[in-house]
């Protein structure tokens, strides 16, 4: 009788220090969840608006348009011109009015969840030619510059001046 | 009792809110600024500051002083901080994200502090602030070599130009009043951030509930003598661990609150005087280091920074340079919390004194000498015969 008490009283005991192991680890996972969420909806991004011609000219820039994205203020644009708006979660929506045709435009895009900047190029929206909305990245935009150089005729403005301060030359030497 | 005797305790158990208050309301008039302006500036002052000099409470109730050693919680909060920075979390899911980081460091050094603490009876002040200067150089150390070099960051921004290491001042411009800012009421001319006023207001409400509770009361136990709590079989040493952990995570809390209205964070100082500032408000309150409450904390809180608000104009008016303002409100500071130890360890010597008296008297009755009596009643009595 003894031995079949202690026996259920062992299993009891076990059955209550899993109970609190499956509370203690479903707490962990709603807090490790909470914190993805978090990134999820509070993560930044920028977004730039660009309404620029194509260099192969396959589309040409909007001659004038107002644009905003989500609730933000919206902003005018004409040809050559880009901006940015800084917005925070994944799905938003752009809404673009044409001033010549006064139509109007509305897209839902995602923004990938660690991509800093990503660019909107609205001539390519409103054609509807893909991707219109593409990663953007600083560094990579340098260097692509770098690498096509500076368009013919015109001069690099590291090439302007000597790569000797001016009056260096002149000056005498240090004792 | 007499009503000197009254008047004499009233002065001596509110001496630093009474010299405070004639201060501040001194140099109101040559500071030359409007009482709107100090008004608003009080209520901004009150929801940034409030929550962390409420993380100070339980470890009075628990008997283990000003807890110094909440500068811990203030560097876990920080953390939390530069991490949402990092990863471009903004607004109030960024503050939350900050907490969440946090806490369980919090937890952590909490903990440590209060096995610390229990291995230094008596001296808890001292010792937390001595352990806050030891947990500040792990935190320099961390954020100064580790983030960007064993723990990447992603935000290059932040990171100094040599690759690891955060700057040293980052810019909270993504989570800068966002929490003030969910509802700002307007009021007769006056912001007030509705949101931190309902945050506080519920960390006050806990607090008064968490001194109903078991280990509330068990705290209290605790806090009134410990040998006797340990006889009653209250766990001394958990309690009181418990208290400290409780108030580290409310200073991580409180300084990520802190740090949200100010909108930028000085990476390797803003938490060395957090502690300094909340002791000091507490007491200008008029809470001693055994005994407040939460008028303390608010009365405190406006008192204070009232003066910090008055006080560099009305030196530079006074004495031609803001400086002097300036280096007032750190003597203040100093000042009060010097001031209000000194007090404490006076009343405790006289209530001792006054005890020996009373008790020796009582023997004296007991033995049948009505005389003698009579004499220890009227020294107990502060010499009144």
């Amino acid at each position: 009788m003894n031995g079949s008490n202690s026996a259920q009283g062992a299993q009891n005991s076990l059955k209550a220090d899993k109970r609190k192991l499956i509370i203690r680890g479903s707490l962990i996972a709603v807090y490790v969840l909470l914190m993805v969420v978090m990134i999820f909806i509070g993560r930044r991004h920028t977004i730039l608006i660009d309404n620029k011609d194509a260099q192969d000219g396959s589309y040409s820039a909007i001659n004038g348009m107002e644009v905003s994205i989500d609730k933000l203020e919206s902003s005018e644009y004409y040809p050559g011109d880009r901006d940015k708006a800084v917005v925070q979660g994944q799905k938003h929506t752009i809404k673009i009015s044409i001033f010549d045709n006064n139509q109007m435009i509305e897209k839902t895009f995602t923004v990938p969840l660690w991509s800093d900047m990503m660019i909107i190029s609205v001539p390519k929206l409103v054609a509807g030619i893909e991707p219109w909305i593409e990663p953007f990245t600083v560094a990579e935009q340098i260097e692509a510059a770098q690498e096509s150089g500076p368009p013919a005729g015109e001069m690099s403005f590291q090439s302007l001046g000597s790569t000797v301060p001016e009056g260096t030359d002149q000056a005498a030497p240090s004792p | 009792m007499s009503a000197k005797n009254t008047i004499s305790t009233f002065f001596s158990r509110y001496a630093v809110v009474i010299i405070f208050v004639i201060i501040t309301v001194a140099a109101i008039p040559p500071s030359g600024l409007s009482i709107t302006y100090i008004i608003q500036e009080i209520i901004t002052r009150l929801g940034r500051n409030s929550f962390l000099v409420l993380a100070l409470l339980l470890p009075i109730y628990a008997g283990m002083g000003l807890n110094f050693g909440m500068t811990l919680g203030a560097m876990a909060g920080q953390v939390g901080l530069i991490f949402a920075v990092n990863y471009g979390i903004a607004g109030w899911e960024g503050l939350v994200f900050a907490l969440l980081v946090g806490l369980p460091i919090s937890v952590l050094l909490g903990w440590m502090c209060g096995m610390v603490m229990n291995r230094a009876k008596g001296r808890e002040m001292v010792t937390g602030y001595i352990l806050a200067f030891f947990v500040n150089g792990i935190y320099q150390f961390f954020v100064m070599y580790m983030l960007g070099s064993i723990i990447p960051m992603g935000n290059k921004s932040i990171v100094l130009s040599r690759g690891y290491g955060i700057r040293n001042t980052l810019n909270l411009e993504s989570v800068r009043q966002s929490l003030d800012n969910i509802v700002m009421l307007r009021v007769a001319g006056f912001s007030i951030p509705l949101v931190t006023f309902v945050v506080i207001a519920a960390l006050c409400v806990f607090v008064v509930w968490f001194k109903k509770t078991k280990l509330g009361q068990d705290m209290r136990a605790v806090g009134q003598d410990m040998v006797v709590a340990e006889a009653a079989g209250i766990p001394v040493e958990k309690t009181r661990i418990v208290a400290i952990i409780i108030s580290t995570v409310l200073a991580c809390a409180g300084q990520i609150i802190f740090l949200q209205n100010m909108g930028n964070l000085a990476t390797y100082n803003a938490h060395d005087q957090t502690g300094f500032f909340a002791v000091a408000a507490i007491l200008v309150g008029g809470a001693s280091v055994t005994n407040a409450n939460i008028a303390n904390v608010f009365i405190g809180v406006m008192l204070l920074h009232s003066m910090f608000v008055v006080s560099p104009l009305a030196g530079q008016k006074l004495f031609g340079s803001a400086m002097i303002g300036e280096y007032f409100r750190q003597f203040i500071g100093y000042g009060v919390i010097a001031l209000s130890l000194v007090l404490y360890a006076w009343r405790t010597r006289k209530a001792a004194a006054n005890a020996r008296l009373s008790l020796r008297a009582g023997v004296n009755g007991n033995g049948g000498s009505g005389g003698a009596r009579s004499e220890g009643e009227a020294a107990a009595n502060g010499g009144r015969a």
